[in-house]
């Protein structure tokens, strides 16, 4: 029965694993301690999915944010974005160095990237567009808690935000980043087109 | 604990069932583990857990005298 506690999420089983262990050793093996074993990994897997995309708030007088997973590991959840985010910030970083500022020697040692990125698939210029974006959520769902109650029949929505150096500047790169990105689409769109 | 709900409660928690709740109550602060006493783990309510199960006793209270009141004057 215990092989069951493989199945529940790890940061949970770090904490109550060796508990929850002792405590099945004292327990018969029954098909339904075995139900209900499965039945409370599925609950945790799902309670941590909904805790990463509506973070919990606790309640006045428990202790203060943070409350679920990513909230209590935005530094690695930053890193994560930064790593998604940077292929396009090195990409946009070379292009505005060699086409923006034309620093001598830079196109000519850029161009064999070009033109390699211009007969990659479509997917790779989608995810160096995207990627800036996709990273910015990454990066700010840490430092947002977004919780509905129903308090004596009203529907109360609290919002919580928290700052954190390190995920605060991986959201300005990918801004300033995305903001060229978009910048320079638009005004190839609107002015360089045939 | 799971002697002690069946008891008074004469509802048998699963183990899973019973982790479950819990983390989830010490997640919100409701209670808080002590230091291991052999190989048990003591947990006991926080205030912010009393003031919230004093609470929710109170609002249990009040439906079942409501709710006695009412089918006692049928």
């Amino acid at each position: 029965m215990k092989g069951i506690l493989r199945l529940y999420p790890s940061a949970w089983r770090r904490r109550y694993g060796a508990e929850l262990a002792d405590l099945l050793e004292e327990m018969p093996a029954t098909p339904g301690t075995t139900l209900d074993l499965l039945s409370g990994a599925v609950t945790l897997h799902i309670r941590a999915f909904l805790d990463r995309v509506a973070p919990r708030m606790v309640p006045a007088g428990g202790p203060p944010m943070p409350t679920h997973p990513l909230q209590r590991h935005p530094t690695a959840t930053a890193l994560i974005a930064a790593l998604i985010t940077a292929p396009t910030a090195i990409f946009v970083t070379l292009s505005f160095l060699a086409y923006q500022l034309e620093l001598p020697g830079m196109q000519a040692w850029l161009q064999p990237f070009m033109d390699g990125l211009a007969k990659a698939p479509r997917i790779v210029d989608l995810f160096l567009l995207g990627a800036p974006f996709l990273a910015f959520l990454v990066a700010a769902l840490p430092l947002i808690g977004l919780r509905a109650e129903r308090v004596e029949g009203e529907l109360r929505i609290t919002l919580a935000l928290q700052a954190r150096t390190l995920n605060l500047i991986v959201l300005a790169v990918c801004v300033l980043v995305g903001g060229f990105l978009a910048s320079h689409i638009l005004v190839e769109f609107l002015f360089e087109r045939p | 604990m799971l002697l002690d709900v069946a008891s008074f409660a004469g509802v048998r928690l699963g183990p899973g069932t019973l982790y479950g709740a819990l983390s989830r109550l010490e997640d919100d602060g409701l209670v808080e583990a002590l230091p291991l006493e052999g190989r048990r783990r003591p947990y006991r309510l926080t205030d912010a857990g009393l003031a919230a199960l004093r609470g929710r006793l109170s609002g249990l209270n009040a439906a079942v005298s409501i709710g006695l009141a009412r089918v006692g004057n049928r």
